[in-house]
């Protein structure tokens, strides 16, 4: 059995081998990547080399450098290994320096193995010929151009599905299982591949067997997909490529279904709520809200797989995760959760024997929400994670205890260009419409345990579409499109024209899906928890009730807009998004998340109302605030600013006049200011107005000072006197002045609300005290708005955004008044409730004769 | 006449007290009776309150003393169907003392009418029970955790310099700076002026007072537009008392405590309101009596008083608080501005009202893990 804390390098070997390396030991293998690290160290080869094998080595020899690890087998796909998209780019742009090798950024999402990388570059170059030199190490897994039987190859246009669907799922079948043996001696070889005696490992091709590249689920069996090389991929087919799935990731999507046929057949779980569970991706952002939900609404204990060398760092990782999403991580917490180290991508999600039969005997429920989530790679590079990882879980859940799986999917089973319907129970995509990796390998899970359901396994299929931020912490997923998207909208002042935004926050997706998971009843279904869909008026209309007016463009104008402003000014937290915006799958996903139909969630109305769960509201503007602040706290989205063009503004006079402090103000004082917001949001978050203009004082200065910062609170601390009393605070200005000399002052004023009846005075008269930055007060005094100019100015003076239309000029200066006459009431009304309180305090309290005296 | 009732078959009258005095219901929890010991205790003015130790014989765990909110009692921190604050304290080193005040409703002033203001528990009631743990506990640390009035008093005593020397206080719901909603201030002044003449006090349990009384018309207010059909729950989630505020969010609470409301929260008193309107409308903790010299230790305002807190404090809200919404966060604000001295930190719950944060089924993975942190900063 494979020990757990070994380092995480030779773990990353290891998957490479269990991914496609099936006849190399360890030795062999590490061997060629130090061969390979040498001859890369060694000779910077100016001439590329000419055979697979020989890009391949030095195609890994340069990704090696970008990974933690610090290499890569060629074999192993690039982001598995812990490569990010920015190391893509930066490795692209390596390879064509320094080996004149070039890519497409896209061909190495798609299939970032340098095998296959390497193959794909000798096709495009026309140095085919030479990759039949080395046959035995090329995975069938894109099937390699060696010839077997060449059937003629169909018209380009039309793509033989089931064709396709009959070989590969039949391959499997009807291979005898007396190479089982055979295949089984040379995996068990190679330690990854634990207890494939369980189920028969199906006997691979022969001729393949040398180098399995697929088959990551070790005890579900090693299919290697067959495919006639009519299937090959034709290089150069490059203008329906982004409409249509290419074709070896149909092969082995079709390869993978069929691993669902291993599965053990599977008894009636007992219905009651569960008691242990396993959750799979407890670090992610749904995961970890899942987490949470589990523990507060069950009286489960949950076990936790999460990704990491050791039980240590495991417990760190999902620590840090948690407290990353704002979820308690207590002892309180930590005490009914067992965090275990493991992979799901690894077969027996990468669990010593003992304890995956421990497992499988006491769980009674399996949550499988982790998944690679990201639109950019292709399926051969997610399908680990998320088809396999999937397949693995119900192998788990088969197992051992009958117990039911739970399984997120994603409503990107149904995201297809031109889809008519997403309701729970509608026909999913066409996989061969679904072009990015990310939709497909979802699709395949879901199908795949589809299946699992023939051999009586429960699985639930919960779909969530976008997951929001939460509405009361705001924990938002940075990675996630949806963020990325209301970032740009609110950062660009623009839309791209959508149909809906099948988008719900993550409290109330993680809620529900809880409440199926603890709900015996629920179980066995599938569930859309898509929320209550905003159309483009709803987000609009959102937009514009905070004070951002957006205005909508067509998509395709839209992304060449966005596009072109994140160029111009770079935002390192919305890069991903420029990625996304510049990949032509990752723009089919958008397309069709934008263009399609609203989802419909009857299953799970249904269940809400019968567990009186909150319904399902529309993510709105109140919803999303707190998340949007948090975003622009993070400097994703950007809220208006104190520089920005105002939203409105007015000017303000006072005179009056102020003198020493205790001795009569003599001395005449006026202000000529400018009172302006940036936003509605700061208006009532901040409940602070901003302040430009000049302040005349000649016992200051006798030039006029100018205001270098000034800041007016709207009944600032609720209004709560000063000192104990009835002056309650209306208005603070605080001001920041600059003299003609370049001396600094500061001017705090109050006006204040009492119990008298000069109400009007009240509401303009400001009693301030001025002194020099840094010492207290020298002057004193009373300012007040005349008041023929008060409605001259305040209302009639107010001015708008000269940007916005004429009528949301007038509804932002009625928006304006009143909040600004509310509150104003509110706070004039103070003093006068206290006074009548103290009247009531008058009366007399009865003596009653109760009962019970 | 079906709904005829005489008074003899709704209220048996009471025997004359001329022997016994007031005596405290009996705790509700699940611990080791061997650990929990009831003190017999007073308050500086004689009234007979309830202090109880829960103890597991080591002798040097840091005593936190626990308060409870008006018409609660000790039972909140003891729930015996949840993982509750007792159990927490207890298994992460604590020795847990729990104060009765006397607006307890194991204490029968709530109902009987032995009136009392806010400023007796702050003068006679909290600086008797610190007094008394302090006896007992030597130079251990001391800290409090307190909710709701418990909070405010405690805000009112300290203020006054009557507990110094605490190593820490946990606030929750409200501290210096009570704020009520509009129409929650609106309901309480005006409904509680006309009550005042016919009753004493709001009942809470719907068993006790029948279908058929004068207390019958609030409880048919406090069901307009309740989701939850259980009277008791009517009064207190959809209504807490008449004044239309809210007290917990709903899902929070476990099934058997929504079964036990009636015996977690007693009666509210009618002419406690008049102190609470004063303190609520001044938006800030003041004395109710200015001209009594026996009280003048205390503070007229405790918010201008509040440079004599000499103690950390934690300000703990739930983030959907339907009865004094947000003020810990305006407190936090108004102390960080007028007082930045202070060690003040404020720590808001997302998801959760007020009473829940403490009797909710989530509360110690949600709520006390924010007191252990803070407690295990300065123990």
């Amino acid at each position: 059995m494979r020990d757990m804390t070994e380092e995480s390098g030779q773990r990353a070997t290891a998957e490479a081998i269990e991914r496609g390396g099936g006849g190399l030991g360890v030795n062999d293998l590490l061997a060629r990547v130090m061969q390979a690290a040498t001859t890369a160290d060694s000779g910077a080869a100016p001439a590329p080399p000419r055979d697979v094998e020989g890009v391949a080595t030095a195609i890994a020899a340069a990704a090696g450098r970008y990974l933690p690890a610090g290499h890569l087998p060629p074999d192993a796909d690039f982001f598995d290994a812990g490569g990010t998209s920015v190391h893509v780019v930066e490795l692209v742009a390596e390879l064509e320096g320094e080996l004149g090798i070039e890519f497409d950024l896209d061909e190495v999402f798609a299939d970032a193995r340098p095998i296959s990388l390497a193959r794909r570059w000798l096709e495009a170059t026309g140095a085919e010929a030479s990759s039949q030199a080395a046959p035995p190490t090329v995975p069938a897994g894109t099937p390699a151009p060696t010839a077997q039987g060449t059937p003629p190859a169909p018209a380009a246009g039309t793509l033989p599905v089931s064709g396709a669907g009959a070989v590969a799922v039949a391959a499997p079948g009807t291979l005898p299982p007396s190479g089982t043996g055979a295949a089984g001696a040379s995996a068990s070889g190679t330690p990854v591949l634990s207890g494939a005696g369980d189920v028969p490992a199906p006997a691979p091709e022969t001729s393949a067997s040398g180098a399995l590249p697929v088959s990551a689920a070790g005890a579900l069996g090693t299919i290697a997909p067959r495919t006639p090389p009519a299937l090959r991929p034709r290089v150069g087919s490059g203008d329906d490529r982004s409409a249509r799935a290419r074709r070896e990731d149909l092969e082995q999507i079709l390869a993978d279904l069929s691993l669902a046929d291993r599965l053990p057949f599977a008894d009636v779980p007992e219905p009651l709520p569960p008691r242990r569970i396993l959750l799979t991706g407890a670090t992610g952002f749904l995961g970890s809200h899942m987490l949470l939900d589990l523990l507060r609404h069950s009286d489960a204990h949950v076990h936790c797989l999460v990704r990491a060398a050791d039980e240590e760092a495991a417990v760190a990782r999902l620590g840090a995760a948690l407290k990353s999403y704002r979820l308690p991580w207590s002892s309180e917490v930590r005490r009914r959760v067992t965090v275990l180290p493991g992979d799901i991508r690894r077969p027996r999600l990468g669990l010593s024997d003992e304890l995956w039969h421990t497992l499988a005997h006491e769980l009674d429920g399996v949550v499988g929400v982790a998944a690679a989530v990201d639109f950019l790679r292709g399926y051969q590079s997610l399908r680990a994670s998320n088809v396999l990882g999937a397949l693995t879980l119900a192998e788990l859940a088969a197992t051992g205890r009958p117990k039911p799986l739970h399984h997120i999917s994603s409503i990107a089973v149904f995201n297809e260009v031109g889809i008519t319907s997403m309701g729970e129970d509608d026909p999913l995509a066409h996989v061969d419409r679904l072009v990015s990796g990310y939709d497909q390998s979802k699709w395949a899970a879901e199908v795949a345990l589809r299946r699992a359901r023939d051999h009586g396994l429960v699985v639930t299929a919960l779909r969530p579409g976008g997951i929001g931020g939460h509405t009361r912490t705001g924990a938002y997923n940075p990675q996630d499109l949806s963020s990325g998207l209301i970032s740009a909208f609110g950062r660009f002042r623009t839309v791209p024209a959508f149909r809906h935004l099948n988008a719900a926050p993550v409290d109330w997706v993680s809620r529900v899906a809880v409440a199926a998971i603890c709900e015996p009843d629920a179980w066995g279904y599938d569930y859309n928890l898509t929320g209550v869909p905003n159309t483009l008026d709803d987000v609009v209309r959102d937009m514009a009730l905070g004070g951002m007016h957006v205005r909508i463009q067509e998509w395709d104008e839209w992304r060449t807009d966005a596009l072109a402003r994140l160029k111009a000014d770079p935002v390192t937290e919305l890069a991903f998004l420029t990625r996304v915006l510049q990949s032509p799958t990752a723009l089919k996903l958008c397309e069709a998340t934008l263009k399609g139909p609203a989802a419909t969630g009857a299953r799970t109305a249904a269940l809400v109302e019968a567990l009186g769960l909150p319904p399902a509201a529309r993510y709105d503007a109140q919803a999303q605030l707190t998340t949007f602040e948090r975003l622009a706290q993070d400097g994703l989205a950007r809220l208006p600013h104190k520089d920005d063009q105002p939203y409105l503004w007015f000017p303000e006079t006072t005179e009056g006049s102020v003198g020493p402090v205790d001795a009569p103000a003599d001395s005449p004082c006026s202000m000529a200011l400018t009172l302006s917001i940036a936003s509605m949001y700061q208006l009532v978050k901040e409940r602070r107005v901003d302040v430009t203009g000049e302040v005349v004082c000649t016992a200051v200065h006798p030039e006029p000072l100018t205001v270098e910062r000034g800041d007016v609170w709207v009944r600032p601390e609720e209004g709560i006197p000063q000192q104990h009393g009835l002056g309650h605070q209306l208005l603070r200005y605080r001001l920041r002045l600059r003299d003609a000399d370049g001396g600094h002052w500061w001017l705090e004023g109050h006006k204040y609300a009492r119990a008298r009846r000069d109400l009007w005075r009240q509401t303009r008269a400001l009693t301030v005290r001025i002194g020099r930055e840094g010492e207290p007060a020298s002057l004193a005094g009373e300012v007040v708005v005349p008041a023929d100019s008060y409605v001259r100015d305040q209302i009639d003076g107010i001015e708008v955004d000269p940007r916005l239309t004429s009528q949301e000029k007038r509804a932002a200066k009625l928006t304006w008044l009143a909040w600004f006459g509310l509150e104003m009431g509110r706070g004039l009304l103070g003093p006068f409730a206290r006074a009548a309180a103290d009247l009531l305090d008058l009366r007399r309290t009865p003596t009653l004769t109760e009962h019970h005296r | 006449m079906i709904f005829r009732t005489t008074a003899s078959r709704t209220s048996r009258p009471a025997l004359p007290r001329v022997r016994t005095t007031a005596a405290l219901r009996p705790l509700h929890h699940r611990l080791d009776p061997a650990c929990v010991e009831e003190i017999p205790f007073r308050a500086d003015d004689g009234v007979r309150l309830g202090l109880t130790r829960v103890h597991t014989g080591a002798a040097d765990r840091p005593a936190v003393l626990l308060l409870h909110g008006h018409t609660a009692s000790a039972d909140m921190f003891l729930l015996p169907e949840t993982r509750n604050l007792v159990d927490v304290l207890l298994d992460d080193g604590y020795e847990p003392w729990l104060l009765d005040w006397r607006g307890s409703c194991r204490l029968p002033y709530n109902e009987t009418g032995q009136r009392y203001t806010y400023d007796d528990v702050a003068l006679y009631d909290i600086p008797a029970a610190v007094r008394h743990v302090r006896e007992r506990t030597g130079d251990r640390p001391l800290f409090v955790v307190a909710h709701c009035i418990g909070s405010l008093t405690l805000s009112l005593s300290m203020a006054a310099g009557l507990v110094p020397g605490l190593a820490g206080v946990v606030s929750q719901g409200v501290f210096l700076t009570p704020k009520l909603a509009g129409r929650t201030s609106l309901r309480m002044s005006l409904a509680g002026e006309l009550l005042k003449t016919r009753i004493d006090h709001i009942p809470v349990d719907f068993r006790k007072v029948g279908l058929w009384s004068k207390h019958t018309p609030l409880f048919a207010l406090a069901s307009r537009k309740a989701s939850c059909p259980d009277p008791t729950c009517q009064i207190l989630h959809n209504s807490a008392w008449g004044t239309g505020a809210s007290l917990f969010v709903h899902e929070n609470l476990a099934e058997a405590t929504h079964g036990r409301l009636a015996d977690l929260l007693g009666p509210a008193p009618l002419w406690i309101l008049p102190h609470l309107r004063r303190i609520e409308l001044a938006r800030s903790v003041v004395r109710w009596h200015d001209t009594d010299h026996r009280y003048r230790a205390l503070p007229p305002n405790a918010l201008d008083a509040a440079g004599r807190i000499d103690t950390p404090v934690l300000l703990l809200a739930g983030s959907e608080n339907g009865l004094w919404l947000d003020s810990q966060r305006l407190c936090h604000d108004v102390l960080a501005h007028r007082q930045p001295q202070l060690d003040v930190s404020y720590a808001e719950i997302p998801g959760y009202g007020h009473l829940d944060t403490f009797l909710g089924r989530g509360a110690a993975l949600d709520v006390f893990g924010h007191i252990l942190d803070f407690l295990g900063g300065r123990r």
